[in-house]
């Protein structure tokens, strides 16, 4: 057993546990909606840790994800299972088409481009109500099941998340690793070097920007499905900029970076209650504390950390040493 | 051409790398007009010219970085000219930079691996799949950009920081690079820019081990000393023209290169 594949065990075998000890509903729905984060942070960080491209709109495809599935399975009453892929494959075909011309931008202009990508999308969401329902939302999305067995149990939905989540960490973690990979890394630190040595740059970018849509779509599914109820503003314009947010504050380029970012953004706001009226301001003072100590993102500065600390205990002996 | 004497005797055999007429302009400004000349496969040839010559323009114009005005490019009889630089990697042309640009946050094997994209096959679904086929792909891969390292003398940085690496051995990471893309010709941006006098000879050994691998070398380069010791033939730029091309022996006395270049004094050999 390689030692690489030891924090991916670990993880696992956490999520089980959790899974078989947790107990209370609450917590099993805060635990679902850090996995449905998680599936979303760790495709932006795809794109934007490794590739190097921004998307400022990632929530339009969220929101393509959760919507497709909505209105075939509420609509036209068409299985959820059927419903997915549709999602998936309507999500890659859109994030297809935005990228051809967009990826070609980069830097700010690229943000620019997904920005009013994103707000092209939240707009038709909030306007086609025939279908979509407008700005009160789609309701009597059903709920998952599996053959004969009901998915809508806090305890199962949080397997079925989770264990999805799992294989897309180790999915995400073999496309970096691979010549895919590496040419995207080589991307962000080159592009000129990369087209050098015969990266076709823009075909990556489109690619690993078509994956992260997939994934973001993937996430919409399994949120309607929970909710059974979609509405347009959770696929707005914030919805992107805390997207990003977990991407940088959990740790760019990396696969725990997604993990843990999506964890502290989708508690923070749980725990941050008791504050009332100041729970903005915390939640700022917060997001700026951590960019400040760690400016590598939450995975880098924890792992820091953790070395200090076992340098620690040595330095007090050396004194004593004649 | 001034010279065309008798001590140009090589068989002329198909060129690989051909230019005609090739210009082109920035703006108003002409960096290159109507530069004409050939690279026989097998040759180190040299590119010389003072600082504004286009020496790197035309660099860029051949690894397809730049598209020219007018002319043609042709490599091993295909034209080539305004063909994107990773189709032109995949035909056969590599290239170095000026000012070394390695993929820093990558260890020295993985800038290797990534030179020999153009070689390898695996897409998205095989990197999620990563199937028998993809596994073989890769150790080949690992195996080949080692022995690249070796050649090199590289061997045992192979998991270093390549940003962490001093200078020249940058270079060289980078010319091993270049070489993964198994290129039948290797373009050299002043690859003796920044070294000392050792490493600069040691690099001039390592452009002939190049060459006797079968690779066809055209290089830039501002030292005179390893420009005329390891070409075999030298084309001389000046103010975005061809001033004139021929054996390291013939450039060294040319009037008109003592002029404009070398400033009167003849380099040493």
């Amino acid at each position: 057993m390689p030692r690489r594949h030891l924090p991916y065990i670990l993880f696992t075998a956490l999520v089980a546990a959790a899974g078989l000890l947790v107990t209370n509903t609450y917590h099993f729905q805060v635990l679902i909606f850090i996995g449905i984060n998680t599936l979303l942070a760790l495709g932006l960080n795809l794109l934007m840790g490794y590739a190097g491209q921004i998307s400022l709109g990632h929530a339009a495809f969220y929101g393509l994800g959760a919507y497709t599935s909505g209105v075939l399975t509420a609509h036209w009453q068409v299985s959820p299972w059927l419903a997915l892929p549709a999602a998936l494959v309507l999500a890659a075909g859109v994030a297809w088409v935005v990228g051809l011309p967009t990826l070609r931008l980069s830097g700010y202009y690229l943000g620019m481009g997904t920005l009013g990508f994103g707000m092209i999308i939240f707009i038709v969401f909030r306007e086609w109500a025939s279908l979509t329902g407008g700005a009160s939302g789609l309701v009597g999305i059903p709920p998952l099941s599996l053959g004969p067995l009901p998915l809508y149990d806090p305890r199962a939905y949080f397997f079925l998340v989770w264990i999805i989540v799992l294989a897309a960490m180790v999915l995400s973690r073999r496309l970096i690793d691979s010549r895919v990979g590496r040419a995207l890394r080589a991307i962000h630190d080159s592009e000129n070097a990369a087209r050098a040595v015969g990266v076709n740059t823009h075909g990556y970018k489109l690619q690993v920007f078509v994956y992260s849509a997939v994934l973001a779509a993937l996430a919409g599914f399994l949120y309607a499905h929970f909710i059974c109820f979609i509405s347009p503003g959770s696929f707005g314009f914030m919805v992107s900029v805390r997207l990003v947010t977990m991407v940088v504050i959990g740790g760019m380029a990396s696969i725990w970076g997604a993990v843990f970012g999506a964890a502290l953004l989708t508690l923070l706001p749980e725990w941050l209650h008791a504050f009332a009226d100041f729970e903005m301001i915390v939640y700022g003072l917060i997001l700026i504390t951590v960019m400040i100590f760690m400016p590598q993102g939450l995975t880098r500065g924890l792992i820091d950390a953790y070395l200090r600390f076992k340098r620690q205990p040595a330095q007090p002996v050396s004194p004593a040493s004649p | 051409m001034p010279i065309c004497d008798s001590s140009d005797n090589r068989p002329n055999p198909s060129p690989l790398l051909h230019l005609e007429q090739v210009s082109k302009a920035f703006g108003g400004v002409r960096a290159l007009t109507e530069i004409s000349f050939e690279v026989a496969p097998g040759e180190i040839q040299g590119l010389i010219g003072p600082n504004g010559a286009g020496k790197t323009t035309l660099f860029n114009l051949v690894s397809g970085a730049l598209k020219p005005d007018t002319g043609g490019i042709r490599f091993d009889g295909m034209p080539i000219q305004g063909r994107p630089s990773h189709e032109l990697v995949a035909l056969g042309i590599a290239r170095t930079f000026q000012n070394v640009e390695l993929f820093g946050s990558m260890s020295v094997l993985e800038n290797v691996l990534v030179g020999r994209h153009v070689r390898t096959r695996c897409g998205f679904w095989g990197a999620l799949t990563r199937h028998a086929a993809v596994r073989k792909e890769e150790r080949e891969a690992r195996q080949k950009a080692l022995e690249l390292l070796a050649f090199v003398g590289l061997a045992d940085q192979a998991d270093s920081p390549s940003r962490d690496l001093p200078f020249g051995w940058q270079r060289l990471l980078e010319i091993a690079r270049a070489l993964a893309s198994e290129p039948r010709v290797l373009l050299l941006d002043e690859p003796a820019a920044g070294l000392n006098r050792v490493e600069s000879d040691r690099l001039g050994d390592l452009i002939g081990r190049i060459r006797d691998q079968g690779v066809t070398i055209l290089m830039v380069e501002h030292d005179m000393g390893l420009t005329m010791r390891v070409c075999d033939r030298i084309v001389v730029l000046d103010r975005g023209r061809l001033l004139t091309e021929g054996t390291p022996r013939e450039i060294q006395r040319h009037p008109e290169v003592l002029a404009a270049y070398l400033g009167g004094a003849p380099a040493a050999g």
